[in-house]
């Protein structure tokens, strides 16, 4: 009896199957794991998918996370903040609107740089696992094109987003699988611009063309106008020319009659005629909606008076700052007749404002009204059939073509009810830059790649601090004492990274 | 091949078993000898073992107590020997039957010590243990263990964080913690490591508790052992005795004045406001022109949200070891309803423990525990929006808690251009109308075979289950919310939430104990285990109600995708164990121990871990040269190292997880997207411990005076952590194994009988020192933030960090003279001290001008208990203090907030107004808005500091005992206590000097963000009467 209790107690360790590796392998049941991952064609699709998911991020700005129009268009002459005395926290905001960003050893704390650096990286990851495994799965060529193609573009993207914000960046080409490979040396701007290159001109023959592609995801027309815009950034002019004309002889994409009608409504008119390439929200609870407009606000603001705006059912009354207030000197920059001017701003006069006349500007291009309060499905214009236009009259007048250039221009000009352009014709092209595409995330690049930043933006410190009340001041209150202090043509590193990276 | 390495590494395990599978030997007998073994009442003893004298010829007695034994020749002596009982020699001289009755050792019953996996003598345990018996703790009214061992043991800090009933316990032995994994104890209850938590366990089925504080008692336990281990004795039956006792006991609960937090008051907030506009320059919004307007209309929305709650507890014991049979059974009812409104906690227990003796050779047991709890808890604890007590704190008193028909206001706002940025809902209907209650099916069982194939081999069987079952419900109806900025009628939201957890485990033990030559005594002990663990969770969360009073799932019109998912979660344990005991004659003392966990949660790579442990004691006392220090009646000299490791890393950390819910949109239409979102370790494991401890025990005057010394220095390497990597990696965390942090302290117990006869008065007192310091985090890495702590190489972890107030710039020439925040600093406003020297305040990144400015953890933690009893009186006080730990009072940020956006503190009205009248240096101007504001609010500074020691009197207890009234009742007591009675501190920051709560976000793991006021639910002072029948 002892025995076989015994011999039984031993045994039971096999019989129980209980000592062996097997009892000890349970693998999460209700998650997927990168082991049993990217094995089949609706995986990288899916993966594909989620690689655009960070250019909602970027473009929306909810909280701290993004901010495209924070560092692309609010910091530049085109828009401001209306200061509330009374309301605390913004300074995250007003450093970059205000040139005066904390910087020390070259980095700074700036929850919107980083947010913006860390965004493209995730873009840069999630493309970079599908192109390192894509071609270890077999399926169908036509659908591994698109995909390798889209992963390519957004790739490509990423790095030309932060190579125009910071300069030197690390450059990641495959994924990372342990901690030693996480940080990188910063390159060289040149070598990080030949990858682009590289990625994009590989991506243009995957891509099919817009009439060809599901609506919203890049197109070969898109990749084209990506390659085009790093080619006028380096004023290789002849290469861009060439691009922007096969996407015009392409004839997929054409002007939109009436202005108003370029942008998308929170339901419709998404990815028209004249899109290239737009970032896709989508209205409603599955989670893909924006907000961006309520940033571009002004406040306080009572329900009663945003219900004008928004169009919603359940207006709520907002506080605190209103940001990306277009400034007098956009207001100005139109010409008389510029039927863009009213499509594109309009007013509101706020009962609550501590400011004199209590009237606001505000950015109309995308006040499209909505079902719900904070939820709205407009998309946000990356690349538009105009844009494809000026950089075509651009390309071609910097390579001395004048009057081929001013045909491309005039069109874009005609469409806004203005005659013919005269003057100089860089500067008419810079100044329809300036007005065809206000408030697109344009401005702040246009000035550092065509060298007036440092000018510009100086001078347009010294209007705010010479007349504090135009620029939405209220009554008594004058600009910080170190407003426009910090006016570089690169935005520092953030510090967040710079504590986790040894090289920089 | 590593892995084949490991298995063979653990054959030797199957050594012992082995071993003790060949000690069994038969032998031949002649010439019988009978009898019974009977204690002094009379009943029979089982289980008795009856030797003769230098031979290994014995037997046990049977369930009645009656033996019989072959002795050839008829001559020698036998042996008589059983636990609790002195050993007895009696000559056999040809008797046949020989009776013999035992009288019990009154010492040696008191001295025996549960030690994993099996008990030992006190006088011979090697390791750092300390035994708290229930008897001692009987009369205090809370509805925890741990809340009843609070200031009772040295080296354990027991804080209570937060006064929810139920709730808010954290035990921390010799301040080990782990940076991310779990650094609550293991709880061991009957020898089944639980996995839910004590909470359930009804205090009153306690019968004693160890706690094993060295590695030499803890590596038994191997990778679960490094918090150190609380083994939990429930109650069986005394030999021999039946006992039916009845407890009860009922009071109530009211949180004292003292430590509230002083708020303004409608007048006083209403002329600060005006006072504010003043300053500004501005016109002074209508509501604040006139404040003595509000006088007798304050509202003290915090106030409304507590009342005076009942407090009740009814146990019926019966125990009864006669026959074969020894059981216990504990019936409890508890119920506390909580000090803010609409909290109740209730508690049903029972517990049936029952051993039989089949035979003097066998022996099986079965115990059973099941219980429910209700526990109804209002959003009461958090950051401001999301916990009420918090936000019921800064909401503005001017604010009517009731309208003018006397109904619950539903919200208050008033327009944007007096300040006033939030929408307030009503706290009191969101304590009342909200529901958030857990309803908790617990069962707790061991079943166990034991046999006895010879007389010095034990084997043993168990099963062990847990089944816990939590059906969680939470109703927002659309009249109330527990958030701010939410207008009401707001959206009606449902939670169902059931969590399913199992766990089983099956041990196997062979214990082999064998004295040779008298003096040599041995214990092998062997075994191996399987646990394995699962929860099955789903969650579903409806909205849009059409009508409040139908909160099903079917009611709502809508179910929210996001809040309505599924999950699992397992792990399982397989483990080998062995331990070795030997001393010769009782002085010289030696433990060896070794468990191997395999874990399904270490990474592939890494699956098994080695947990060695070894000790020795020498009984000083014992020696002959000795006998000359006649005071010293006891002393003994203990030394041990082991390692212990810690698996509470996450049950998946090891794997890659891809999350496909990372949606997109093309074209109108959602398509589901899938990511990477974390990095794969196939290497991760266990954080090990490993610790040194030396330590002693003294008995002065015949253990009058009872002394205990432990120093212990322990390194705790491969912490588990989220270690941080640059996001351009594309992720944020990669889950490893780093870094080094060393503990050492010491720990000091006395207990001391001042008095004995008529007045009897017992002190028992400790104190303990635990210190840390962190050696190493990841490379490259050594330094890690949280938003208000750092943990740096070469300090103690998460240490408070941020500025130094040097006080206020007192005038334009302070302002001139002293370093700014550029563009920000303006007389009046805080001043920062420039620690990096270059002439301006900076706050964030590496070089700027933080530094450490605080500590949240004690210079030492202490206890002191008294105990008096005179005739039938007695009288107990028991304290327990913390010295020299620092809080962050958190909720300054928004009650200080210079731009009178909240309620404010009462201090504010000391703020700075102007040179002439620079108040008293704590709060700075409000001119300025947040660009002035905002540096002393909104950066982490001394500003926010306080010395957090205290010193609690936690129980006062005076007890009147009746001897036996009739043949019914032995004996019964009656006796009042109060709880929480008294808190000595300066603290002003909060009620609970106590609490630690932690924030969440980059950088912040629990333990390293320690020590943060966030104004949690306060601990109540509790008024109770008891009784105590034994009948």
């Amino acid at each position: 009896m002892k025995k076989s209790y015994i011999i039984t107690l031993l045994l039971s360790c096999g019989l129980l199957g209980s000592c062996g590796d097997d009892f000890l392998s349970i693998v999460p049941e209700t998650q997927l794991s990168s082991a049993t991952f990217f094995t089949k064609e609706a995986d990288f699709q899916q993966a594909v998918n989620a690689a655009y998911v960070p250019l909602r991020t970027i473009t929306n700005n909810s909280g701290t996370a993004g901010g495209a129009w924070i560092l692309g268009e609010q910091h530049s002459d085109n828009t401001y903040y209306v200061r509330n005395p009374l309301f605390g926290a913004t300074e995250q905001e007003e450093d970059v609107a205000d040139f005066a960003l904390p910087e020390a050893n070259g980095v700074t704390s700036n929850e919107h740089v980083r947010e913006q650096y860390r965004q493209d990286y995730l873009i840069i990851a999630r493309t970079n696992q599908i192109l390192d495994l894509i071609d270890k799965v077999e399926f169908g060529a036509d659908s591994k094109n698109n995909i390798k193609g889209q992963a390519l573009f957004l790739r490509a993207y990423a790095y030309f987003e932060l190579v125009r914000y910071f300069g030197k960046v690390p450059l990641h080409l495959t994924p990372v699988t342990n901690r030693s490979e996480a940080a990188l040396p910063l390159s060289e701007e040149a070598d990080i611009y030949n990858q682009i290159i590289k990625d994009v001109s590989e991506a243009i023959p995957l891509l099919p063309l817009k009439s060809k592609q599901e609506a919203g995801r890049v197109t070969s027309g898109a990749a084209r106008m990506l390659l085009a815009n790093v080619y006028i950034v380096q004023k290789k002019w002849a290469e861009a020319e060439k691009l922007l004309k096969e996407i015009v002889a392409s004839n997929e994409y054409s002007l939109i009659q009436n202005y108003e009608n370029v942008f998308s409504t929170s339901t419709g008119n998404k990815n028209n005629q004249e899109s290239v390439f737009e970032v896709q929200f989508l209205e409603g609870s599955a989670g893909l909606s924006g907000n961006f407009l309520y940033h571009f606000i002004p406040r306080d603001i009572t329900a009663a008076e945003i219900v004008t705006i928004t169009g919603t059912t359940n207006p709520q009354p907002l506080s605190g700052e209103g940001y990306n207030i277009p400034t007098p000197d956009i207001i100005a920059a139109y010409e008389p007749g510029d039927l863009r001017k009213d499509a594109s701003i309009a007013y509101i006069t706020l009962s609550n404002s501590s400011r004199l006349n209590k009237t606001y500007p505000y950015i109309k291009k995308y006040a499209k009204p909505h079902a719900l309060n904070n939820n709205h499905g407009m998309n946000w214009p990356v690349y538009r059939y105009s844009e494809v236009l000026l950089f075509l009259a651009e390309a071609l007048n910097e390579q001395g073509k004048s009057g081929e250039a001013a045909t491309f221009l005039n069109q874009v000009r005609k469409r806004a009810g203005l005659g013919e352009a005269s003057g100089d014709l860089r500067e008419a092209i810079y100044k329809e830059r300036r007005v065809e595409l206000a408030f697109e995330n344009k401005r702040w690049f246009d000035l550092v790649r065509t060298g007036r930043a440092i000018d510009v933006i100086t001078a347009y410190g010294n209007r705010i601090k010479a007349n504090p009340q135009a620029y939405y001041y209220p009554e008594g209150r004058t600009p910080r004492p170190h407003a426009f202090s910090n006016i570089k043509v690169f935005y520092p590193l953030p510090a967040d990274e710079a504590a986790l990276s040894p090289h920089f | 091949m590593k892995n084949k390495l490991l298995q063979k590494t653990r054959y030797w395990y199957i050594l012992p078993l082995v071993l003790l599978l060949l000690a069994t030997g038969a032998h031949a007998q002649n010439g019988n000898i009978k009898g019974k073994v009977t204690d002094e009442q009379g009943a029979g003893l089982p289980g008795v073992t009856v030797l003769l004298k230098g031979t290994t010829n014995g037997t046990a007695t049977d369930g009645t107590g009656n033996y019989s034994l072959n002795v050839p020749g008829g001559s020698g002596t036998l042996v008589v020997s059983f636990i609790g009982y002195q050993t007895k020699e009696v000559a056999i001289n040809n008797q046949s039957t020989i009776n013999i009755t035992l009288a019990p050792d009154a010492k040696a019953l008191e001295e025996v010590v549960v030690v994993g996996y099996g008990s030992q003598l006190k006088k011979e345990v090697t390791g750092a243990v300390q035994t708290v018996s229930a008897k001692e703790i009987k009369d205090i009214p809370v509805s925890q263990i741990t809340q009843k061992l609070q200031g009772r043991v040295a080296g354990v800090q027991i804080n209570q964080a937060t006064g929810k009933p139920g709730q808010g316990m954290s035990v921390r032995i010799r301040g080990q913690l782990s940076v991310s994994g779990g650094s609550d104890p293991l709880y061991v209850v009957d020898g089944f490591p639980i996995t839910g938590g004590i909470g359930a366990l009804n205090p009153d089925e306690i019968e004693d508790i160890s706690i094993l504080k060295d590695a030499a008692s803890t590596a038994l336990y191997g990778s679960r052992a490094a918090n150190g281990v609380v083994l939990i004795t429930t109650k069986r039956g005394k030999m021999g005795q039946t006992n039916v006792s009845v407890s009860a006991f009922g009071g109530v609960q009211q949180v004292p004045e003292k430590g509230r937090i002083d708020m303004l008051d409608a007048v006083e907030f209403a002329t600060f406001k005006k006072e504010y506009y003043e300053a500004e320059g501005k016109p002074v919004p209508e509501v604040f022109q006139n404040p003595a307007q509000y006088e007798g209309k304050n509202n003290d929305w915090y106030d409304a949200l507590l009342r005076t709650a009942p407090i009740q507890s009814y146990n019926l014991t019966v125990t009864s070891n006669k026959d074969r049979v020894n059981t216990a059974l504990v019936l409890g009812v508890f119920e506390q309803q909580g000090v803010v409104l609409n909290n109740k906690y209730q508690r049903f227990s029972g517990r049936l423990n029952t051993d039989y003796t089949v035979s003097d050779k066998v022996k099986v047991g079965l115990n059973i525990a099941p219980s429910y709890i209700f526990d109804n808890t209002p959003r009461t604890d958090g950051d401001r929006g999301t916990g009420i007590l918090f936000n019921a704190l800064h909401t503005w008193p001017i604010m009517p808690i009731y309208d003018a028909n006397g109904e619950l206001t539903k919200s208050n706002t008033l327009p944007a251009n007096t300040g006033n940025i939030y929408t307030y809902p009503n706290w009191v209907r969101a304590a009342e109308e909200l529901v958030n209650e857990n309803k908790i099916t617990n069962l707790l069982s061991n079943a166990y075979l034991e046999y006895r194939p010879i007389k010095d081999l034990v084997l043993k069987s168990t099963i062990n289950i847990e089944l816990y079952n939590n059906k969680f419900f939470f109703f927002n109806p659309s009249t109330a919310t527990s958030s701010i900025n939410v207008t009401i009628p707001t959206t009606a939201v449902s939670i169902r939430e059931n969590f399913s957890n199992t766990t089983w485990l099956n041990e196997n033990l062979a214990t082999y104990s064998k004295t040779f030559n008298e003096d040599h005594n041995f214990e092998l002990l062997g075994g191996f285990t399987n646990q394995r663990f699962r929860t099955d969770r789903t969650r579903i969360q409806a909205d849009t109600y059409a009508d409040d009073r139908l909160p099903t799932v079917q009611g709502g019109l809508n179910i929210n995708r996001g809040g309505t998912n599924s999950g699992v979660d397992e792990w399982a344990l397989t483990s080998l164990l062995s331990r070795l005991t030997y001393n010769y004659k009782g002085k010289y003392l030696f433990t060896a121990s070794i468990r191997s966990d395999g874990s399904s949660r270490f990474g592939s790579n890494n699956r098994w871990g080695t947990f060695p442990s070894a000790s020795v004691g020498w009984v000083v006392s014992d020696e002959n040269f000795m006998q000359n220090f006649s005071k010293l009646n006891f002393a003994k000299l203990r030394a041990s190292y082991g390692v212990t490791g810690n698996n509470n890393i996450g049950n998946y950390t090891q794997y890659a997880l891809v999350n496909n819910t990372i949606n997109a949109a093309f074209g109108g239409n959602v398509v589901p997207g899938a990511a990477v979102t974390s990095l794969a370790n196939s290497n991760l494991g266990w954080e090990t411990t490993k610790q040194f401890d030396i330590g002693m025990d003294l008995g002065l005057f015949e253990d009058r005076v009872q002394f205990m010394y432990d120093y212990y220095n322990k390194t705790t390497t491969n912490l588990l952590y989220s270690v941080q990597v640059p996001q351009e990696a594309g992720f944020g965390n990669f889950n490893d194994n780093i870094g080094e942090i060393n503990f050492w302290g010491h720990e000091f117990a006395v207990t001391s009988r001042n008095t004995e006869g008529k007045l009897k008065w017992t002190t028992n007192a400790n104190i303990s020192f635990n210190r840390n310091k962190v050696v190493a985090l990841a490379e490259g890495i050594n330094r890690v933030y949280g938003t208000y702590h750092i943990t740096r190489v070469g300090e103690p972890f998460g240490q408070f960090y941020g500025l130094i107030k040097e006080g206020l710039y007192m005038n334009e020439e302070d302002l001139r003279t002293s370093p700014q925040v550029p563009g920000r600093s303006t007389v009046g406003s805080i001043k920062l001290r420039d620690v990096n020297g270059d002439g301006i305040i900076t706050n964030g990144g590496d070089q700027d001008d933080r530094t450490i400015i605080g500590n949240p953890f004690p210079d030492f933690t202490y206890g002191i208990t008294n105990n008096l009893s005179y005739g039938k009186f007695d009288f107990s006080i028991v304290g327990s203090g913390a010295h020299g730990n620092e809080l962050l009072v958190r909720h300054l940020y928004s009650t200080a907030n210079l731009d009178g956006v909240f309620n404010m503190v009462d201090a504010v009205k000391y703020r700075f107004r102007s040179p002439e009248n620079p108040g008293k240096g704590k709060f700075g101007t409000t001119v300025g808005g947040g660009n002035v504001t905002g540096i002393e609010r909104d950066w982490m500074s001394t500003h926010f500091l306080e010395d957090a020691s205290y010193f609690t009197i936690k129980n006062i207890t005076l007890g009147y005992t009746f001897g036996a009234v009739n043949r019914f009742f032995k004996s019964a007591r009656i006796y009042g206590s109060v709880q929480q009675a008294y808190v000595f501190t300066k603290y002003t920051g909060g009620p609970n000097p106590e609490t630690s709560g932690n924030t969440a976000g980059n950088g912040d793991g629990g333990n390293l963000s320690q020590g943060i006021d966030l104004s949690n639910y306060p601990v109540p002072r509790t008024f109770t009467l008891g009784v105590n029948v034994n009948f």
